[in-house]
């Protein structure tokens, strides 16, 4: 079998009451990239070292196309230098004592292949990260986004099994970070590789991914497609770090088979949930994303509590007697704070209901 | 395992001067309270407990004056020429302190010094200006033997400290004098403190001074005492390791202070921005003359003896008349280093000493940082607390305790350049170890973890990344432990023997016998094996912690 593979996955730091991972199972497929999403502390970065081989998981197994390369029953713990694997670090990690070429024929050193084969593979990855002919300078002497690509390079150039990125924009400034984002994306579209992107940047994780793994206390919150857990967040949690901001309490109306009628604050609204077992009058809580509310000549009315110019679109926080609600919308209008608006869904808006 | 042997290594001297002090015999005979009544009951133990409070304050007040003066006047004043006066201010540590101790007894002898054979010549009869046997000589010599010390620990936050902290008490209304003395010294007080306690260690367990001026001059110090009751007629190594002891307890009550003020030392971090020049305060007409003043001190702890030591070492004998061109000659030179028959077997085992306790002390040093900070064993927080304690045990202390133990052992490495090998690692391991592992602290962990991935095993990456990452401050260090070693007397004059004799202890032989002029020679030989090392490969090395 092909790609990595990771179950019951267990990880202390210290206190042994705390989890930084607590019986992790995922499968992450060949040549695609999946996405560890989460805050700080998530446990996303303890999977991705796990799955290195620099720390090792207190208890669960790791496979790598089909060879165990961890198991805690068994006490097999392969070594980072033995997983064929490439990384990605946030810090870069460049040795600032080897030139940019020195640290790309780093791994085809190590993997003791033969001079003549180290400098053509090390050329041909140089061109390919668009650092041709500065092979002899040094890291210092390079700005953060080529310093971001020697990375990828040293990471790449040898043909591991899968690659593991660990935060690697964070460093960037936000122009440089939109760029290589968009520059990642196409030498994955060039040729797919198996890849693990941990990040805490939502817009990332939906550009990179071919799947989203949520990740909370050291557990999986949801698993899926980048649009399936932008547009419908499965818990509280999801919802906030896709960053919907209105968790709308409401009470179910009608049910088709996954598709919900519900009445909000905001009115009455399609909806859709993960869960099966609504029934009409049940109360429920929906995510209502700030941009698929417009602000129109029909629908319910609420009283503009404060209007906040952004640039590119403005955000009006209204109240629904007592029910403040964020609407985002592009164009140009505001209104003053205390005259009243009337406010409806965009056309066609599904929004999600929310199993907690 | 090299863990738990090193805190063993360093910790059971100090049990070993407990015990000592407290047995009638060797370890292991009847105990007994007489060596530890015998340190005030004593006339002579008692009159060097006094004579060792008044050197260590005396030297250590001269030092202080005199690292904290150059410091702030060549860091934060525009006096004429403060860089050069900042590299003359650090120049005595490369130099021995037996060159400052010979230098000095050439300027300021009272027969045949230079200066009162100047004050004759002046007067037209014997005048005697200054006597460097006297308790003030004393203090002159360590006190700018230390000052270098002082200097290093207190200039580079002078330098450092963030402006705008400056700025903000010159806004809020602060005249020059009152930002001095309410913001500018406030700030440094860690590192105030933290030297001036280095300076009592370092000035309490001076032995070199003490042993040769200060016997010379018959004043009693607690550290030639102990060396006395050890070496001479009759020997009494329970009082020594009494007298071992206090200044052990002192030390380590020093040590502990120190790294109280350091470890406090985190609310008073001011690294500010990068390019934030702090401001220089203008001396005015006080410019040339504080500068004259300053550069006066910087050359009398290294050139000036320096030049007098060089001058000493061509003349034919040494006394009041001798200074005549007539006089001059190589045959020092000729008969130290070709025809004394001790000069050659102890550079030979200095060089074997500081050659492999140098290299001992920097391997050891790589493998309990990596325990300490990579490994993060069981053992790491003790093995930090006791890397630390052997810098407040004075050298000879240390010795009595390294000889108290091996000489029970029979037939072992008692009597062998081995033990004196364990000495000096013992005592210079923790400084080794504060170099590496600020130097290792440095490297990211990433910078090893990349390398574990794209396929270097432990070894390997260590080699590959590790090693050369810390190269500059590793060369450095070793340098410091080659010329520490290469110099140290304290330690090994209770362990030497005959066969292990080594250059600093061959000094002493010639100090004893008088003859200046040969001594002048010895004492260079001793600089020059020092000093070409560390020119040649000074462009690699780094020194200090940042």
């Amino acid at each position: 079998m092909n790609g990595l593979s990771v179950q019951g996955l267990s990880k202390a730091y210290g206190d042994a009451s705390v989890r930084a991972l607590d019986n992790f199972s995922l499968d992450f497929p060949a040549d695609q990239c999946t996405v560890l999403l989460g805050p700080s502390g998530c446990g996303k970065t303890t999977v991705l070292r796990s799955i290195a081989g620099l720390i090792a998981p207190d208890a669960g197994r790791i496979t790598i196309d089909g060879a165990v390369v961890f198991d805690a029953a068994s006490g097999s713990d392969v070594p980072p230098e033995k997983r064929r694997l490439g990384m990605v670090f946030q810090s870069y990690a460049l040795w600032p004592h080897l030139s940019v070429a020195e640290n790309i024929a780093y791994p085809l050193l190590s993997a003791g292949l033969p001079k003549a084969e180290v400098a053509r593979r090390t050329e041909a990855m140089l061109d390919w990260i668009g650092l041709g002919g500065m092979g002899s300078r040094y890291v210092h002497e390079l700005s953060g986004g080529q310093q971001q690509r020697i990375s990828l390079g040293r990471a790449m150039v040898a043909k591991p099994r899968a690659i593991l990125f660990d935060e690697p924009l964070s460093n960037l400034d936000a122009r440089l970070r939109e760029r290589m984002r968009l520059e990642l994306l196409a030498l994955r579209q060039q040729a797919p590789f198996t890849s693990i992107y941990v990040t805490h940047d939502q817009l990332e994780a939906m550009t990179l991914a071919d799947r989203v793994v949520v990740m909370r206390a050291g557990k999986i919150e949801q698993v899926g497609s980048p649009e399936e857990v932008y547009k419908r967040p499965r818990t509280r949690f999801s919802a906030d770090f896709v960053g919907i901001p209105n968790l709308l309490e409401a009470t179910v109306r009608s049910i088709a088979g996954p598709d919900l009628v519900v009445e909000t604050a905001v009115g009455v609204l399609a909806a859709r949930s993960w869960r099966s077992d609504w029934s009409a009058g049940v109360r429920c809580t929906v995510a209502v994303r700030p941009t698929l509310l417009t602000v129109q000549g029909e629908g319910r009315s609420g009283r503009v509590v404060r209007s906040v110019f952004q640039g590119a679109s403005t955000i009006e926080l209204i109240d629904f007697n007592g029910t403040q609600v964020a609407i985002e919308s592009l164009g140009e209008e505001r209104h003053d704070p205390g005259s009243t608006v009337t406010v409806k869904p965009a056309t066609g808006a599904v929004f999600a209901v929310l199993d907690d | 395992m090299v863990a738990a042997l090193a805190v063993i290594m360093v910790l059971y001297p100090v049990a070993v001067v407990a015990l000592r002090s407290i047995s009638k015999e060797e370890i292991g005979s009847p105990l007994t309270l007489e060596w530890i009544s015998a340190l005030f009951a004593s006339a002579r133990s008692r009159e060097a407990l006094v004579n060792t409070v008044i050197y260590t304050a005396g030297s250590t007040v001269l030092a202080m004056g005199l690292g904290v003066g150059l410091a702030f006047l060549s860091t934060r004043t525009d006096m004429p020429g403060g860089r050069t006066i900042g590299v003359l201010a650090l120049l005595p540590m490369l130099v021995p302190p037996f060159i400052l101790v010979v230098g000095w007894v050439a300027i300021a002898d009272p027969n045949a010094g230079f200066i009162n054979i100047l004050a004759s010549a002046l007067m037209g009869s014997r005048t005697t200006w200054v006597s460097i046997n006297t308790m003030a000589g004393l203090i002159w010599m360590t006190g700018l033997f230390l000052t270098p010390y002082v200097y290093l620990m207190v200039a580079a936050g002078f330098r450092n400290s963030d402006s705008a902290m400056e700025e903000a008490a010159r806004v809020s209304g602060a005249g020059r004098r009152r930002l001095l003395f309410t913001v500018i010294l406030p700030l440094q007080r860690p590192a105030l403190l933290a030297a001036l306690l280095l300076v009592i260690i370092m000035a309490a367990g001076d032995f070199i001074i003490p042993a040769t001026v200060g016997l010379k001059a018959k004043i009693y110090m607690l550290p030639s005492l102990i060396w006395q009751n050890h070496a001479s007629f009759p020997a009494r190594p329970g009082l020594a390791a009494a007298q071992s002891l206090l200044l052990v307890a002192v030390g380590l009550l020093c040590i502990y202070f120190q790294r109280r003020a350091l470890s406090r030392g985190g609310r008073y971090t001011t690294v500010g921005g990068k390019g934030s020049h702090p401001t220089l305060f203008p001396l005015g007409k006080l410019r040339y003359p504080l500068g004259a003043f300053a550069l006066l001190f910087a050359l009398s702890s290294s050139v000036i003896p320096l030049l007098a030591v060089g001058s000493m070492a061509f003349m034919r004998y040494w006394s009041p008349y001798a200074l005549k061109p007539e006089n001059l000659t190589w045959r020092n030179f000729n008969y130290m280093l070709f025809e004394y028959p001790q000069v050659w077997p102890s550079a030979q085992h200095s060089l074997f000493l500081a050659f492999a306790g140098a290299t001992a002390c920097v391997v050891l040093a790589i493998a309990l940082a990596w325990y300490v900070l990579r490994m993060r064993g069981k053992l790491a927080g003790i093995v930090e607390y006791a890397m630390v304690l052997p810098l407040g045990i004075p050298g000879i202390a240390l010795g009595v305790g390294i000889l108290s133990l091996w000489i029970l052992v029979p037939g072992g490495i008692y009597g062998t350049l081995w033990i004196l090998l364990l000495a000096y690692v013992t005592a210079h391991i923790p400084v080794a170890m504060q170099f590496v592992s600020s130097a290792l602290h440095r490297i990211h962990t990433d910078l090893e973890d990349a390398s574990r991935i794209a396929g270097q095993a432990w070894a390997g990456t260590v080699r590959r990344i590790n090693i050369p990452l810390m190269r500059p401050a590793l060369i450095g260090s070793w340098l410091l432990m080659y010329v520490v070693i290469l110099r140290e007397i304290s330690l090994v004059i209770l362990l030497y023997n005959p066969s292990t004799i080594v250059l600093s202890v061959g000094l002493m032989d010639v100090w004893q016998n008088g003859f200046y002029p040969e001594l002048a020679v010895y004492s260079l030989l001793l600089l020059a094996l020092g000093v070409v090392p560390v020119a040649v490969l000074w462009k690699f090395a780094r020194f200090g912690a940042d």
